[in-house]
């Protein structure tokens, strides 16, 4: 299988990295936490969720909403709340974002829990953020007729 | 024939389902077993419905199998993490169970144990991933094993959930993962539905996935109204419930409603089969699979 579904933990972090990814989460929970309520995964897909913290979610679904949807977008574990998925649906119509919707998302590493995702990126455990997307209509198509090999 | 050849022989499928017990009583799993005997193709196993606890899937499948009945056992993310999950697909690989239906899994909350830990570490795409890569014969781990298990995954699929176009990029995902069919909710509303088939068959998913659409027969009004309110996730037309309301004989005009819907399917393109799943009701499969006239399509 092509597809790699998995995040490994290479490079392993190391104890010095440890306490640099303590130093560097004060400054990125100091964005993060208000602006997306974030829960410190560690493996940060926020760009391709519109920028709206997909592990909000009670089941922490990385890859969409879960069948229990109800009328109107509500939570079925919290109907007090908004599903998360749906808001992210939502967000990414109207960002043009919907052709990252398309990509599996891969299994979490939960060795990651807890650090900081932009060190994680710059030490390329995880994927770089993808700040624009380009010609998402287009993409979309492209990804429904199965024209473009995808890399995940 | 096994479902995979079914599936490849292009005939019109009909899946059954079987809630296992909340006891250790092996037997009430073989008294229901009689009812599906040479009446449908395979029978859906459940595993821990709603949370509620029950007779585990595996060994309620490895009964059927013993029956002479084809078992689809679920499989859903939130009891067991990744290695219990490989875990467990090796066992039942080894019990000669070969269709899996990938699920994510009900809430806790809905159980009778709200407390329990909701585990959750794989969803059910990545689980559908993950069966599809020891498939080909490795570990989530990228260990390479000695034999490689041959399932046919199966995924379920909610058309009447929002955001709708939501659940198509959902589906799309689901069989670039690895499903081979897919089963969804049960139908108390055609208009969503064909709209929602009419995509589906516009994306072509339906040419790489054999999709068994959810037909559930209901005893009475209450049960509908019971569903439409508690449920979530299901979307039910206020027609079926008049029309069961007015009935003089609720259970005759459920079993009409279904042998009609079934009549409906089977005229929508990309539809491949039906999954009845009455709850609590398993007697009637019998029943509804020969007013249908489907029994005569062997």
């Amino acid at each position: 299988m092509s597809l790699d579904f998995i995040t490994y933990g290479k490079p392993p972090i190391s104890p010095r990295e440890r306490k640099l990814s303590r130093f560097m989460l004060f400054f990125e929970d100091a964005v993060k936490v208000p602006l997306f309520g974030c829960q410190h995964c560690g493996e940060c897909i926020l760009s391709s969720t519109a920028f709206i913290c997909s592990q909000r979610c009670p089941k922490r679904i990385r890859n969409g909403p879960c069948g229990g949807t109800g009328e109107g977008g509500t939570c079925e574990v919290y109907p007090e709340r908004k599903c998360v998925w749906y808001r992210i649906y939502n967000r990414s119509k109207l960002l043009n974002r919907i052709s990252s919707l398309y990509q599996i998302k891969r299994i979490h590493n939960w060795n990651l829990e807890g650090t900081s995702a932009w060190l994680n990126v710059f030490k390329k455990r995880i994927e770089a953020p993808v700040w624009f997307v380009r010609n998402d209509k287009q993409k979309v198509k492209d990804i429904v007729s199965g024209d473009t090999q995808r890399k995940n | 024939m096994t479902l995979k050849e079914k599936i490849e022989s292009n005939r019109f499928i009909v899946c059954g389902e079987i809630g296992p017990p909340k006891s250790c009583d092996g037997n009430v799993i073989r008294e229901k077993s009689k009812y599906f005997k040479d009446v449908v193709d395979a029978v859906n196993i459940t595993d821990n419905q709603t949370a509620l606890v029950s007779l585990s899937s595996i060994a309620s499948a490895k009964i059927l199998l013993e029956e002479g009945i084809e078992p689809i056992m679920q499989m859903t993310c939130r009891d067991r993490n990744r290695i219990a999950i490989q875990s467990d697909l090796l066992g039942a690989a080894a019990l000669g169970i070969c269709n899996l239906l990938c699920l994510t899994g009900d809430h806790q909350k809905f159980g009778d144990q709200p407390e329990a830990k909701g585990v959750f570490d794989l969803d059910s795409i990545q689980l559908i991933a993950t069966v599809a890569k020891m498939n080909s014969g490795y570990f989530l781990s990228g260990q390479e094993m000695k034999k490689a298990p041959d399932f046919l995954i199966g995924a379920a699929a909610n058309p009447f959930a929002e955001p709708f176009e939501m659940r198509l990029i959902r589906l799309h995902k689901k069989v670039e993962a690895g499903a081979r069919f897919i089963q969804t909710q049960p139908v108390f509303n055609m208009d969503i539905f064909t709209r929602w088939m009419e995509r589906v068959v516009e994306m072509r998913l339906h040419e790489k996935c054999a999709i068994f659409v959810g037909v559930m027969p209901v005893k009475s009004e209450k049960v509908l109204l019971h569903m439409k309110k508690e449920v979530p996730g299901v979307n039910i037309n206020d027609e079926y419930i008049d029309r069961m309301k007015v009935a003089r004989d609720p259970k005759e005009e459920g079993i009409k409603i279904a042998v009609e819907m079934i009549h409906t399917l089977q005229k929508i393109k990309g539809v491949r089969g039906v999954h009845l799943m009455p709850v609590m009701w398993e007697s009637i499969t019998p029943v509804i699979v020969k007013e249908a006239g489907l029994d005569v399509l062997e």
